[in-house]
């Protein structure tokens, strides 16, 4: 042992410190610095973990997207959603810069007697400088400007529903919750009775009574989405109202309406917004449906479901004209689906997982 | 459990009364009648409106409905086809709709089960993410995309499937729509039983099963699945509702015989009564599912009875 200390000593102080021994050792990759939670505020959080989940992200991507083209793509070529060109009925997709490959050449297959044939309205017709990028429908709209202007209108009725549907449902929610006792009773009695009526069968008869149109459809939809919501704002509430900031609120002297909506509102928005964003992709989906059995927007108007009721009509013959607002149509769904679950992970980490 | 039960019944009769007094006013606010005819005369209408019953106080006539659709007499059709009773249009549509939304119940659970009974065992391998992408894109994409994809590939470029429902050959023609409607029942199962029996495979009881010397299937059905099920069970039940909205326009698609396509119709040709005693039939089923799986779910787990019993 002794002589194992002294080799040491020995061999140590024989060592001539040299240049490079007093110089940095530039390891910062080697060294593992932990992130920082502690002082983020709780928003910071949540969109930190939200951003980390990619089907979230690539939801939200896709989301902007369509909104975007919803915003502009109606005016992106000299065509309108409701002109009629009679002579320029059912042409196939051709886009300028594809044409050369093959592909969107304004050709499609024909079945005929014979056998099935290749077809080019636009060299039988010689308009070489005509492009719908989309094709043209049965009454020779361009089905671009179609699509996009119908996104648009979808776009219009979800988030209004969805966000009338908040304001309704939550209010609903937070009264009921914080009053409590025969209000509680009352009123959940009332919300039992209205969801007992299948969605279906109130925006259905809600439309037969009133003039078709943007208005009545987000009305019909306002009527039925509310409950999820209420549910959801009843039962924050029940869990919030005992905690202390409630009474400290309260001994300050602020009336009801102040606690509900100034001190505990805040508080659950987060499911709120979740809920929201679910929501939204059940209003587009009743409005697509509504407009397939004939209820929704009227003519020349159109939306998502509407055109797509429309292709249906000649979707063996014409696939071209349906998959377009069906592809944004499905697209749009999704990516709603993506980022109301990202969002709800996001806020609730604990949650457990679906 | 006695009491519960009863209170749920009370509030189902409750809705359904509601539903009713809710239809009779909209019948009421219709616009248009049935009897604007230009043909008739001032007399000829009033012959009409007291041979149905139209005379008579409002009260009246609203309780007479009332007996009137609880006895099973829905009125007869005015446009349809005229002066049928809609009871007999529906008695030949409704097995049609009953069976191919069984089909896709069945087709969705068992389906939606193995989905997620896959994704849980094979917990963050290749497997699972493959079962969570289907599983969103079910819940997310409406059932007519499916429906119109469907029979575009199987019904009109395969030929494998008649792309409308013909009655000579039954089953075929419903395996694309039941397929097509039971996509969303899938997905919500397959994501159910996915996050249910993650969480049932790591608990305590679990564990026990396993140092017991249990092991294999025997584990993970009798054990684990059993006790992942009951869950289930209740989100099914909504998801049955769902299929009645769904069916709708997927009948429309394949030009099935059924209730759906009738209600379509009944839209289509503004013939309000059907529209009404078919919507008063659909919140009457809705009602009773929603009931009996209220029920049921405490006849199934012994541990929300007790929690019942203590409010």
């Amino acid at each position: 042992m002794k002589e194992n200390m002294t080799a040491v000593q020995n061999a140590v102080s024989d060592y001539i410190p040299v240049e490079t021994d007093f110089k940095w050792k530039n390891n910062a990759d080697e060294i593992n610095i932990d992130e920082n939670f502690a002082a983020q505020s709780f928003w910071k959080d949540v969109i930190l973990r939200f951003f980390r989940k990619i089907s979230a992200v690539v939801g939200l991507f896709l989301i902007i997207i369509i909104t975007v083209f919803a915003i502009i793509g109606p005016d992106m070529n000299e065509f309108t959603y409701s002109t009629q060109y009679l002579d320029q009925k059912n042409f196939a997709p051709r886009i300028a810069s594809l044409e050369r490959f093959g592909i969107f050449d304004g050709t499609e297959s024909m079945k005929t007697t014979t056998g099935s044939a290749q077809v080019n309205y636009y060299e039988q017709k010689g308009l070489d400088d005509l492009y719908y990028w989309f094709g043209s429908d049965n009454f020779g709209r361009d089905i671009w400007t179609r699509v996009w202007s119908g996104a648009r209108v979808s776009l219009i009725i979800a988030v209004a529903a969805a966000l009338i549907d908040m304001v309704i449902g939550m209010s609903y929610g937070l009264i009921s919750g914080y009053f409590g006792g025969k209000t509680d009773m009352v009123m959940q009695r009332f919300l039992e009775i209205a969801n007992g009526i299948p969605r279906l069968v109130i925006v259905t008869l809600l439309l037969l009574v009133l003039e078709p149109g943007m208005l009545t459809i987000i009305f019909a939809l306002m009527l039925t989405e509310w409950v999820g919501m209420s549910r959801i704002a009843r039962a924050e509430m029940l869990k919030l109202k005992e905690q202390e900031f409630v009474l400290a609120s309260r001994t300050l002297g602020a009336g009801s309406f102040f606690i509900i909506f100034k001190e505990v509102l805040p508080n659950i928005i987060g499911p709120i917004i979740t809920q929201v964003m679910f929501s939204i992709p059940t209003a587009i989906f009743t409005e697509a449906f509504l407009s397939f059995v004939g209820l929704g927007i009227p003519v020349p108007q159109c939306s998502l479901g509407s055109l797509i009721s429309e292709g249906f009509n000649s979707f063996t013959t014409h696939p071209y004209q349906i998959i377009p607002p069906i592809v944004v149509m499905a697209l749009l769904m999704l990516s709603f689906n993506l980022v109301a679950d990202g969002l709800r992970e996001a806020l609730d980490p604990k949650l457990k997982e679906m | 459990m006695g009491k519960y039960t009863l209170k749920r019944i009370v509030t189902a009769l409750f809705t359904l009364l509601a539903i009713l007094l809710v239809l009779f006013i909209l019948m009421h606010l219709m616009p248009g009648s049935p009897f604007n005819d230009e043909k008739l005369n001032a007399d000829q209408r009033e012959a009409l409106y007291v041979k149905y019953g139209l005379d008579q106080p409002v009260v009246v006539q609203f309780i007479k409905y009332v007996g009137n659709m609880l006895k099973g007499d829905l009125g007869v059709s005015y446009n349809i086809s005229k002066n049928t009773p809609i009871s007999q249009l529906i008695r030949t549509r409704l097995p049609i709709s009953i069976q191919i939304g069984g089909y896709a119940v069945l087709l969705g659970a068992v389906a939606g089960l193995l989905l997620g009974l896959i994704a849980a065992l094979k917990h963050n391998t290749i497997w699972d993410s493959l079962a969570t992408v289907i599983s969103v894109i079910g819940v997310s994409v409406p059932s007519y995309v499916f429906a119109l994809a469907l029979s575009y590939n199987f019904g009109f470029k395969l030929g494998w499937f008649p792309l409308l429902f013909s009655p000579n050959d039954i089953f075929k023609s419903s395996v694309l729509p039941s397929i097509s409607l039971s996509m969303f029942t899938m997905a919500s199962i397959a994501r159910f039983t996915r996050s249910e029996m993650l969480e049932v495979l790591g608990s305590d009881y679990m564990l026990l099963a396993e140092s017991k010397g249990i092991s294999g299937a025997a584990l993970i059905f009798r054990h684990a699945l059993r006790n992942a099920l009951i869950p289930i069970i209740t989100v099914l039940a909504p998801l049955i509702v769902d299929l009645m909205t769904g069916s709708l326009v997927v009948e429309k698609i394949f030009a099935i015989p059924g209730v759906g396509s009738l209600l379509v119709n009944a839209i289509q040709s503004n013939d309000y009564n059907v529209v009404i005693a078919l919507s008063f039939i659909y919140s009457a089923m809705y009602i009773l599912i929603m009931l009996v799986v209220d029920i049921l779910y405490g006849v199934i787990d012994p541990r929300i009875r007790l929690a019942k019993k203590g409010d």
